[in-house]
This record gives C-alpha cells, sequence and structure tokens, in this order.
C-alpha cells in the first residue's frame, strides 16, 4: 500500500458512485412515496435508516440524494476547472494587459462573498439542478485560474518551451499540449477539494431552502426537513449528515493522495 | 554558390525594466548551403542571441532594433508569425546544450519527436511514430523501440540529445543550428555526437551553425569561423586563417585558452 490515502479515497468514492448510478435497483421503496402508517418510524430492518414525518423511507431518499450531491459536486467543478484552466494559461501565458485584465477579474471575483451571490443569483432564477452547478461552477474557478496561471508563469521560461517553439508549435498548441498537462497536477488536487466544497454548498443552499427543490431528495433538502424534528427523529439528522461527511472525506483523501503523487 | 542564409546588422536588444541592454550590436554573417559555420565567444558575447534571433524565438522582453535575415530569399524579420512557424523545425531546426532540460518530461522520446512530423508533414501518429523509429536508427540508436517509450528522465543526456537530433531532423531542414550540443555531456559522448552531426550532415545535407566556445570542437568540424565579443562580429575566416594570423585578442584567448588544454 504506496499510497493508502488515495486507496482509501478511490473506495470511497468508488462505492458512493456505485450507489448513485445503482439507485433503483438499491433503494427499497420509491423515494418520494409517502406511507400514513409509518411515520418517523426509527431505524428497523423494514426501514434501515427509518422514516420522515411523511413516512417516507429515509435509506432510498439517502440513496438516490447520493445522484444529486455527486453529480452536483462533479458537474460544477468541472466547470469551474475549465473555466479556471482557460483563462488562467492565458492570462500566464499572454502576460502583460491579457494577464492584468483577467487577474483584476480574479481578484474582483473573489472579492464578492460567493454564497450569497449564490443565494441571489438562485433567488432570481430558479432554484434548479442545472441552474445550481453553472451557478457553482461559475463562482469558483478562481482557484483553479490562480494555481495554472502561476505554473505557467514558470513552465513558459522553461528550455523545453523554447524548443517546442523552435520546433514549429503554435501558441495554441503549446499552451495546450505543453503547458497545461505539466500545470495540471495542482489543478487536480484543488478541483478535487472543489467536489467536496460544491457539495456542501449544495447542501446549505438545500438547507436555506435554494437548493434542490422537494420531493426531489438531496442530501440537503433531508436535512432541512430533519430540523423540526430533530428531538424526536435523531436519525433524520445523522443519516444525511453522515453521507456528507463521508463523501467528503472521500475526496479529501484522493486530493491528499493525489498531492503525494505530485509532490 | 548563393548564401542559404544573410545576416545583415543584426541587433538586439533586451528590456530590463525601463533599461534596454543590448545584447547582439549589428551582427553580420552568411552560411552557404552544405557549409559548416562555428560562431565562437566567451560566454556573453551575444552567439545564442543571435542564433535565437534568426526564427525569432527570443525572450519575450528581446526586441529586434534591426537588420535584415535573408534565408532562402525571404526576409524573417518582415515575416507573419504564422509564415515563420512553417518555417521553425521545418527549413531551420535547432539543437540544445542542455538536451534532457529541452525535452517535454510528461512525454515519451516516441511522442516529442512525431509531434515534429505531425507538424508539419500533416502525417497520422501512427505513421509518425514510425518515421521516428527511423529517425533514431539514423542516430545511431540501437533499440529504438525501447527509446521511442522511455521519458527523457530514464535516458541519459547523450542518449537524449541523440533523441534530440532526431527530432530536429524530422523535416529535413535546410539549417540546423547547433547551440553548444555538446557542452553538457562528457568528453567521449561529445566526439560520438560530433561525429555523428558530421556523418548526418553527408546525409541529409543540411547547413549547419554550430556555436561554441571551444576551438577544439571548431577546429574539428568547420568551414568558417565567426567570433563574438561583446555582441558584435570582431573576426571572421577559414578555421586555417584564424588559427594562423588572429588579428582581434579575444580570438587570441580563445586560441590561448585552447592551446592551454592541449598541454595539460
Amino acid at each position: 500500500m504506496k499510497n493508502p490515502y488515495l486507496i482509501t479515497g478511490v473506495i470511497i468514492i468508488g462505492f458512493l458512485s456505485l450507489v448513485a448510478i445503482l439507485a433503483p435497483f438499491i433503494s427499497p421503496y420509491d423515494p418520494a412515496m409517502i406511507d400514513q402508517n409509518s411515520l418517523l418510524v426509527g431505524p428497523s430492518l423494514k426501514h434501515l435508516f427509518g422514516t420522515d414525518s411523511l413516512g417516507r423511507d429515509l435509506f432510498s431518499r439517502i440513496v438516490y440524494g447520493s445522484r444529486i450531491s455527486l453529480s452536483i459536486g462533479i458537474i460544477a467543478v468541472g466547470i469551474s476547472v475549465s473555466l479556471g484552466v482557460f483563462l488562467g494559461s492565458l492570462a500566464g501565458f499572454y502576460g502583460k494587459v491579457i494577464d492584468t485584465l483577467i487577474m483584476r477579474f480574479v481578484d474582483i471575483m473573489l472579492c464578492f462573498p460567493t454564497f450569497f451571490l449564490i443565494l441571489a443569483v438562485v433567488a432570481i432564477l430558479e432554484p434548479s439542478i442545472f441552474n445550481i452547478m453553472i451557478i457553482i461552477g461559475l463562482t469558483s474557478w478562481m482557484g483553479s485560474a490562480r494555481l495554472i496561471r502561476s505554473e505557467i508563469l514558470s513552465l513558459k521560461e522553461r528550455e523545453f518551451i523554447q524548443a517546442e517553439k523552435a520546433l514549429g508549435a503554435s501558441n495554441s498548441r503549446i499552451i495546450i499540449r505543453h503547458l497545461i498537462p505539466n500545470a495540471i497536477g495542482p489543478v487536480l488536487v484543488n478541483a478535487t477539494l472543489g467536489i467536496a466544497g460544491a457539495i456542501l454548498l449544495e447542501s446549505g443552499l438545500s438547507f436555506l431552502g435554494l437548493g434542490v427543490q422537494p420531493p426531489v431528495p438531496s442530501w440537503g433538502n433531508i436535512l432541512i426537513e430533519s430540523k423540526a424534528t430533530l428531538g424526536i427523529a435523531w436519525w433524520i439528522t445523522v443519516f444525511p449528515g453522515f453521507a456528507i461527511l463521508v463523501t467528503i472525506l472521500g475526496f479529501y483523501f484522493i486530493a491528499e493522495g493525489l498531492k503525494k503523487i505530485i509532490g | 554558390m548563393d548564401n542559404l542564409l544573410e545576416v545583415k546588422n543584426l541587433k538586439v536588444e533586451f528590456e530590463l525594466g525601463a533599461k534596454a541592454i543590448s545584447a547582439v550590436n549589428g551582427v553580420n554573417l552568411s552560411i552557404k548551403s552544405g557549409e559548416v559555420v562555428v560562431l565562437a565567444g566567451e560566454s556573453g558575447s551575444g552567439k545564442t542571441v543571435t542564433a535565437m534571433a534568426l526564427t525569432r524565438i527570443l525572450a519575450p522582453n528581446a526586441r529586434i532594433k534591426g537588420g535584415e535575415i535573408i534565408f532562402n530569399g525571404i526576409d524573417l524579420l518582415k515575416s507573419e508569425e504564422r509564415d515563420l512557424v512553417k518555417i521553425r523545425g521545418k527549413e531551420i531546426a535547432y539543437i540544445f546544450q542542455e538536451p534532457t532540460s529541452f525535452l517535454n518530461p510528461v512525454y515519451a522520446i516516441g511522442e516529442q519527436i512525431s509531434e515534429a512530423i505531425i507538424l508539419h508533414q500533416g502525417k497520422s501518429r501512427k505513421d509518425a511514430l514510425q518515421e521516428a523509429a527511423k529517425l533514431l536508427e539514423s542516430v545511431k540508436i540501437k533499440d529504438p523501440q525501447r527509446i521511442l517509450e522511455s521519458y527523457p528522465h530514464q535516458l541519459s543526456g547523450g542518449m537524449n540529445q541523440r533523441a534530440f537530433i532526431a527530432m530536429s531532423l524530422a523535416c529535413k531542414p535546410k539549417l540546423l543550428i547547433a547551440d553548444e550540443p555538446t557542452t553538457s555531456l562528457d568528453v567521449t559522448i561529445e566526439t560520438e555526437i560530433l561525429k555523428l552531426l558530421m556523418d548526418l550532415k553527408r546525409d541529409f545535407g543540411f547547413s549547419l551553425l554550430f556555436i561554441t566556445h571551444n576551438l577544439s570542437i571548431a577546429k574539428k568540424i568547420a568551414d568558417r569561423i565567426y567570433v563574438m565579443f561583446r555582441g558584435e562580429v570582431v573576426e571572421e575566416g577559414t578555421m586555417q586563417s584564424i588559427f594562423v594570423s588572429p588579428r582581434h585578442f579575444h580570438t587570441r584567448e580563445l586560441i590561448a585558452a585552447y592551446e592551454k588544454i592541449g598541454k595539460i
């Protein structure tokens, strides 16, 4: 076991992804099915994680919720990394005015309290899953942009880039084929952390009622429903909270493992 | 015979903050096709800057302040970047001092050699890799398949330099510019690489601009030599005329250094 962090992380996330993909086969009940006869039933063999105040099976809801949480995390970060790498490599490679413009824009974006910006945008637009992915992506690319810029600033002075130029490669080819593959490492580490961040952000938004809208289950909106019954039904808080915790831990482990490989 | 390359009054400056520092100040030189020309001089005399200026691959803070670089009848200083891209690597190729750091660490040797072929000849990746294997054989590498799949850090400097030469020759350039290609290698490898370059010159028929501070190398290979000192060409001539009657004191210094080594 050379890299226990990476292996543990991959096992956790691999398991969760499988759960998300196989949700219809794993969950014993329809996540939206209301059962008047079993409201707020504690964990039992019939309902592994218990039921909520409408009698819906919590286990099924958490299993389906993993689809939302994971896909929001991965797609939002996909958007933010693509945008960050694109703008950051332009800034790093061309320098001067382009660099100043892009990096000041990054500073401006960093000055916004992101969470409130997202809240405002979601309040104006419709809080659909699709919108949330895009908004999280569009407000979290600054870190990747800065990382890739600083990597490219030093890489572009290296000899093999000069050799590549001497070979007749165009600027775009040098950036895409030679600079980005050398600079992407730290960005990937940052991205795995970003997935965890995006999942937390979605949970936060859902908790405030501006995330994924019921009856579609997400870990965040299951948590908000648990608030009213916290005193009498601990399981509705504990299980989705635990799911978030494990997922984020999994991504942190992967990030940590990747850091070791790169460093 | 016509000149393949003719440089007239080339001037290059570097911008350092508000100051401009002159690195090359009015260099004239010419290379005929098939000729081996050595550009000699101490460190900082402007040899490398001159060579890099030829296809305009200087650092961003360098400014070419004037002159003409006529290659094959075209003034490269008046050419657009998109035309230069077609000349670099295809018509004029370079090999450099530290082969290992001039190769991209994330790609295998085969990928890098075939890149030159794909760039300029539009071949498929598979054909390019086959071509790369042939090129590696022509630079006298015995097991090309293994080298194709190796990464630069897995190979020795001499092996990397051979691979780099193979890459430079991929498109059969008319002019090969070798910037101290043996300085980072040990003496036995140096001799092998020099011999290889001369063999390849005969087979491929390129002109060679060889940059060095070591006159013992120059003596072995050069048809003509230019001596640079502080950004200017201070002396030029055939190898023999320079050794027999050096006029500039820097030429005498270089010869003295060469003879001193000989005595040790």
